[in-house]
């Protein structure tokens, strides 16, 4: 995973993650935040827009910063930054929109081999199972987890 | 950590940043999450490899 990314801050339990995008439309804040779901050791992952003024969270903004890759490489390393500072979680996510999901999927596919070098990727489908990913496929949600929690 | 485990570790250096305590216990992204718990209460998780 030595694609350029953002340098950013978290705090102790990394569950928060703030970095600052910086491209055509100037500097924005963006936060990730890893949330206990309902089901035991399962953390859903979500991130997006900050904003100073209203002290809110926007992930349905369209940046357009031109710097999409970059973003991601960034939210991808804070997955690896959380899951090893609790490993045995997996971590659940999923667009804001359709259009946010396949961001994630090209995300996915763009680091699959780096990525399954330590973890175990699903996808979620529109049958409503979860099924190891598979290039090219369209899902809905994704899940990831270190190898070690499935065997 | 050694400097040899930092080299090769696929973590970076981390800032921690006590003011984003403040965000620890609040939902940032609720529909988000609540998206979440309606797939896992369905399906659950993957089945475990054998």
């Amino acid at each position: 995973m030595n694609k350029p990314k953002y340098f950013y801050k978290s705090e102790e339990y990394f569950k928060i993650f703030e970095f600052v995008s910086e491209g055509s439309k100037g500097r924005i804040k963006k936060m990730v935040q890893f949330t206990q779901t309902g089901t035991e050791n399962v953390y859903n992952l979500a991130f997006g827009d900050y904003d100073d003024v209203t002290n809110s969270i926007n992930d349905l903004s369209v940046t357009n910063n031109g710097d999409s890759l970059k973003v991601l490489a960034t939210v991808a390393s804070t997955i690896y930054a959380f899951i090893e500072k609790h490993p045995n979680t997996w971590i659940f996510a999923t667009g804001s929109t359709n259009v946010r999901t396949r961001l994630y999927r090209m995300g996915i596919t763009n680091n699959l081999v780096d990525i399954k070098e330590d973890f175990e990727v699903y996808g979620f489908t529109q049958f409503g199972i979860w099924e190891e990913f598979v290039v090219g496929e369209d899902y809905e949600a994704f899940l990831i987890t270190k190898k070690q929690n499935i065997q | 950590m050694t400097i040899g485990k930092l080299n090769s570790s696929k973590v970076p250096v981390i800032v921690i940043d006590k003011k984003l305590e403040q965000f620890r216990d609040k939902v940032l992204f609720p529909e988000k999450l609540e998206k979440a718990n309606e797939i896992l209460s369905k399906v659950g998780l993957p089945m475990r490899k054998k």
